[in-house]
C-alpha cells in the first residue's frame, strides 16, 4: 500500500511540469475566458457580469447564426477524410518502388503554412485559374466557374482545401496504425483462405478501430473549428457564405476588439466539439479490448 | 589626490545630473512604415533631437493590424506613447471612447498651414483630434489599347460615364472594364450624395439608391465590372493584378498602383494613361484615406507642450512635402500640397508622373468617407455589402434586398445611444 502510494507521488511529480504549463497555457485561459463570456469585459471599461447578453446577441446575429450552420456543414467532410485516409494509407503501405515519395507527396499538404496553401488554391480557383483552365480544355464547363465567387460553391471549395490540407495528416496516423499491426495475424488468415477483402473487413479495420475513434474526433473537432483557410481564401465572403463560427469569432475578438462575444461564440463551439466528441467516443468506442 | 579627483568627478555628476533627467521622453508610433521609410524617420528624429537637445524621440513602427491592439493595452496600461499615428475611423472611434486627447489648443498658428478639408476630417463633436500627416486620392488609370479597341478616346468624367465606359468595353473587347471597391459602397453612396443614415434610421433604400445599385448591376450583367474579389473586403489585390494582366480596361487606384504596375507590369504600364477621378456631384474625390497623429489619452499633461510642438515638426510643410515625394502620397499642409513636384507633369511624363498630378488636382476635395459614431459599424455595413451583392449579381431585387438590409440596419440602431 505504501509502495502504491509512493508511485502515484512519483507519476504526479513527473506530470507536474506538463501540468504546470498546461494550467497556466490551457486551462487558465479556457476557464478565464469561459467566465468572460457571462460578462461585458473590455479593456477601457469596468467589467460588470451580463449574465447571457453575449450568447443571446450572437443567437440573434445573422453572421453568427450562419456561420454556425456553416461549421456543421463542414462536419460532412469528416467521413470524406477518413474514408480517404484510411484508403490512402492502405495504398501507401505496400512494397511498391517509389511508395516514400507518394507518401511524403501526400504529407506536404500538413507541413505547408496555411497562407501558401491558400494563396496556391486562391490561384487553382481563379476564374483565370489552373482549374477552370482544365476544365475548359477539357470542355466540362463552357464558361469559368466561379469557385471563390459563387456563394453556392464557396464554402464547397473552402471546405475541400481544408479537406485537402488534412488528408495527409490521418494518413500518416493509419499508417503507423497499419503498420503495427501483427503481420501473424494476416498470415493465419492467409493460410485459413481468407481473401484480401476478407482480411481488410475482419483484421485490419477493426484492428484500426481505436485509431478511427481518435482520427474521427480529431477531424470533427477540426472542421468545427475551421477558420484560417476561410480567412486567407474568402473572408467570409461572398455573401457571407464561408463564414464560419470560429471565424466569427476571430473577426469579432481580433479584429473588432469585441472580446466577450467572441468567448461566447468560441463557448458555443465548444460546446458543439464536446457534445460530438462524447458521441463519437460512444459510438466509435472499441467493444473489445 | 587620487581620493579628491573621484568626489570632485562625483560630484561633477552629481551637478549633471539633474539636466539628464530632465531630457523628455517622446515616443511616437507609426504603422507599417518599415523598413522602406525608415532612413526618413531616422534623418526627422535626428533632427528633431539636434533642434531640441531636451528631447529624446524614440520612434516605432508596427504592423497596421497590430498597432490598434497595442495601442488601447498600453493606454489602459497607463504607458501610452506621446503620439501615434490613425486613421480617421479608428480616431473616431478612440475619440468617442475618451481614448485620445483633442489637441485644438496644441495645433495653435499650425492649423492655418493645414488643407482645411484634411482637419474637418478630424473633428469630431467639435474637437480636432490630430494633426494631418498625409492623404491620398484615387485616380483613373486606363489601358489606352483597351480603351481604343472600344471606342474610347479619354478618361470618364463622372460615375455614370465610368459605367457606360465599362458597358462598352465589356461589349467590345469582351473584358472588364472597371472593379469598383463595392464593399465601400457606403462611401460610394456618400460620395454621390446619398445619405447612408439620416436621423439615426438607415434611408439607403431611397428611389436614388435603387437607381445607383441597378446600374451597377446592370454593368455586371454584362461583364463590364470585374468579378474577382468584388465584394472582398479588400479587392485592390485582385483588381491591380488584372490590370497587370490586360484584363480590365480602368484602374480607380491611388497614384503608388502606377509605381506597382511599371514594376511588375512595364508592357502595361507603356500603354497606360491617367485622368483624375471623377468627383461626385458632393465634389468629394474617390480614394480620398487621411493619416495623422493623434496623442493618445494619459499622456503626461505636462508633456503636451512638448508632444505638440513635435507633431507640429512632424507634420510641417518640410517634412510633408519630403514624406510625400517618397510614398507617392499627397501632403496635407497647404503650401507642401502647392509644391511643383505635384502639380507640375514633366514633359515626358509616364503614367505614375500623371498620376501624381492628377491626384494633386483633386486632392482639396479629398475627404475620408466613412459613416462615424456607430458601434459595430462594420457589421451593419456588412449586411448593406451582401445584400448590395445579392442586387449587383441578380439574385435578388435590388429594392427588395436594400429594403431587407435597412430593416436589419434599422433595428440595430434603435438600440444604440446617439452619440
Amino acid at each position: 500500500m505504501k509502495l502504491a502510494h509512493r508511485h502515484t507521488l512519483q507519476a504526479w511529480l513527473f506530470l507536474a511540469p506538463a501540468l504546470l504549463l498546461l494550467a497556466a497555457f490551457s486551462f487558465w485561459p479556457v476557464g478565464y475566458g469561459s467566465v468572460l463570456a457571462f460578462t461585458d469585459y473590455s479593456l477601457i471599461r469596468e467589467t460588470r457580469f451580463v449574465g447571457l447578453d453575449n450568447f443571446r446577441y450572437i443567437f440573434n446575429n445573422e453572421m453568427f447564426v450562419s456561420g454556425l450552420k456553416n461549421s456543421l456543414m463542414f462536419l460532412l467532410m469528416v467521413p470524406f477524410v477518413q474514408v480517404g485516409a484510411i484508403t490512402l494509407a492502405v495504398l501507401v503501405n505496400n512494397r511498391l518502388p517509389g511508395i516514400r515519395l507518394f507518401r511524403a507527396a501526400f504529407y506536404v499538404p500538413v507541413v505547408t503554412t496555411v497562407s501558401v496553401v491558400g494563396i496556391m488554391w486562391g490561384f487553382m480557383f481563379h476564374e483565370q485559374g489552373a482549374l477552370n483552365y482544365v476544365m475548359m480544355t477539357l470542355r466540362l464547363v463552357n464558361a469559368p466557374v466561379g469557385w471563390l465567387s459563387n456563394d453556392s460553391l464557396a464554402l464547397f471549395a473552402v471546405m475541400f482545401v481544408t479537406l485537402w490540407r488534412g488528408l495527409g495528416w490521418y494518413m500518416v496516423m493509419y499508417l503507423a496504425a497499419l503498420q503495427s499491426i501483427p503481420s501473424d495475424m494476416q498470415e493465419a488468415a492467409m493460410l485459413d483462405g481468407a481473401s484480401r477483402w476478407q482480411r481488410f473487413w475482419k483484421i485490419t479495420v477493426p484492428m484500426l478501430r481505436p485509431t478511427i475513434m481518435l482520427c474521427s474526433i480529431l477531424s470533427v473537432l477540426a472542421a468545427l473549428k475551421a477558420y484560417q483557410e476561410v480567412d486567407v481564401l474568402t473572408q467570409g465572403g461572398p455573401m457571407n457564405s464561408t463564414f464560419t463560427a470560429l471565424y466569427y469569432a476571430y473577426d469579432q475578438g481580433l479584429k473588432h476588439l469585441k472580446l466577450p462575444r467572441a468567448l461566447a461564440a468560441s463557448f458555443i463551439v465548444s460546446l458543439f466539439c464536446i457534445g460530438i466528441a462524447l458521441l463519437c467516443l460512444r459510438y466509435l468506442k472499441p467493444k473489445h479490448r | 589626490m587620487t581620493i579628491k579627483r573621484l568626489l570632485a568627478v562625483v560630484a561633477c555628476a552629481g551637478l549633471l545630473a539633474p539636466q539628464a533627467w530632465a531630457v523628455e521622453k517622446i515616443e511616437f508610433w507609426t504603422f507599417s512604415m518599415k523598413p522602406k521609410f525608415t532612413p526618413y524617420f531616422n534623418a526627422v528624429v535626428a533632427r528633431y533631437e539636434a533642434q531640441n537637445p531636451d528631447v529624446k524621440i524614440e520612434w516605432i513602427d508596427f504592423p497596421w493590424d497590430v498597432i490598434q491592439t497595442k495601442l488601447v493595452t498600453r493606454i489602459v496600461a497607463g504607458t501610452p506613447p506621446a503620439l501615434v499615428s490613425l486613421n480617421v475611423p479608428w480616431a473616431d472611434e478612440y475619440a468617442r471612447d475618451g481614448l485620445l486627447t483633442p489637441v485644438d489648443a496644441l495645433l495653435g498658428e499650425a492649423r492655418a498651414s493645414y488643407i482645411p478639408s484634411a482637419l474637418a476630417d478630424l473633428r469630431f463633436k467639435g474637437r480636432t483630434y490630430g494633426f494631418p500627416m498625409y492623404s491620398n486620392v484615387a485616380v483613373i488609370a486606363f489601358n489606352t489599347a483597351i480603351f481604343k479597341q472600344a471606342g474610347l478616346t479619354r478618361g470618364p468624367a463622372s460615375l455614370d460615364e465610368q459605367l457606360a465606359f465599362a458597358r462598352q468595353i465589356a461589349q467590345r473587347t469582351g473584358k472588364a472594364g472597371i472593379a469598383p471597391a463595392l464593399s465601400k459602397i457606403d462611401g460610394l453612396f456618400m460620395q454621390q450624395g446619398l445619405a447612408v443614415i439620416t436621423d439615426n434610421r438607415a434611408v439607403f433604400n431611397s428611389p436614388q439608391h435603387v437607381a445607383l445599385v441597378q446600374k451597377l448591376a446592370d454593368t455586371y450583367k454584362v461583364g463590364g465590372l470585374l468579378k474577382e474579389s468584388l465584394f472582398a473586403e479588400d479587392n485592390f489585390p485582385a483588381v491591380i493584378d488584372a490590370y497587370k494582366g490586360g484584363r480590365l480596361g480602368m484602374l480607380l487606384a491611388p497614384p503608388t498602383a502606377m509605381q506597382r504596375i511599371r514594376g511588375d507590369a512595364k508592357d502595361i504600364y507603356a500603354i497606360t494613361d491617367v485622368a483624375p477621378a471623377p468627383l461626385g456631384p458632393t465634389g468629394i474625390a474617390d480614394g480620398g484615406w487621411l493619416v495623422h497623429f493623434a496623442i493618445p489619452k494619459g499622456v503626461p499633461v505636462r508633456l503636451l507642450p512638448s508632444v505638440g510642438k513635435f507633431a507640429r515638426f512632424l507634420t510641417n510643410d518640410d517634412n510633408q512635402l519630403a514624406f510625400a515625394r517618397q510614398a507617392s502620397v499627397f501632403p496635407t499642409t497647404v503650401r507642401a500640397a502647392a509644391d511643383p513636384f505635384f502639380l507640375a507633369t514633366p514633359q515626358n511624363a509616364g503614367a505614375a508622373e500623371k498620376a501624381v498630378a492628377a491626384g494633386a488636382m483633386s486632392m482639396n476635395h479629398s475627404r475620408t468617407l466613412y459613416v462615424a459614431g456607430i458601434d459595430d459599424y462594420d457589421e451593419l455595413r456588412r449586411s448593406l455589402v451582401k445584400a448590395v451583392e445579392a442586387g449587383v449579381t441578380g439574385k435578388q431585387d435590388v429594392k427588395q434586398a436594400l429594403d431587407q438590409a435597412v430593416a436589419i440596419w434599422n433595428r440595430k440602431l434603435a438600440t444604440l445611444p446617439r452619440h
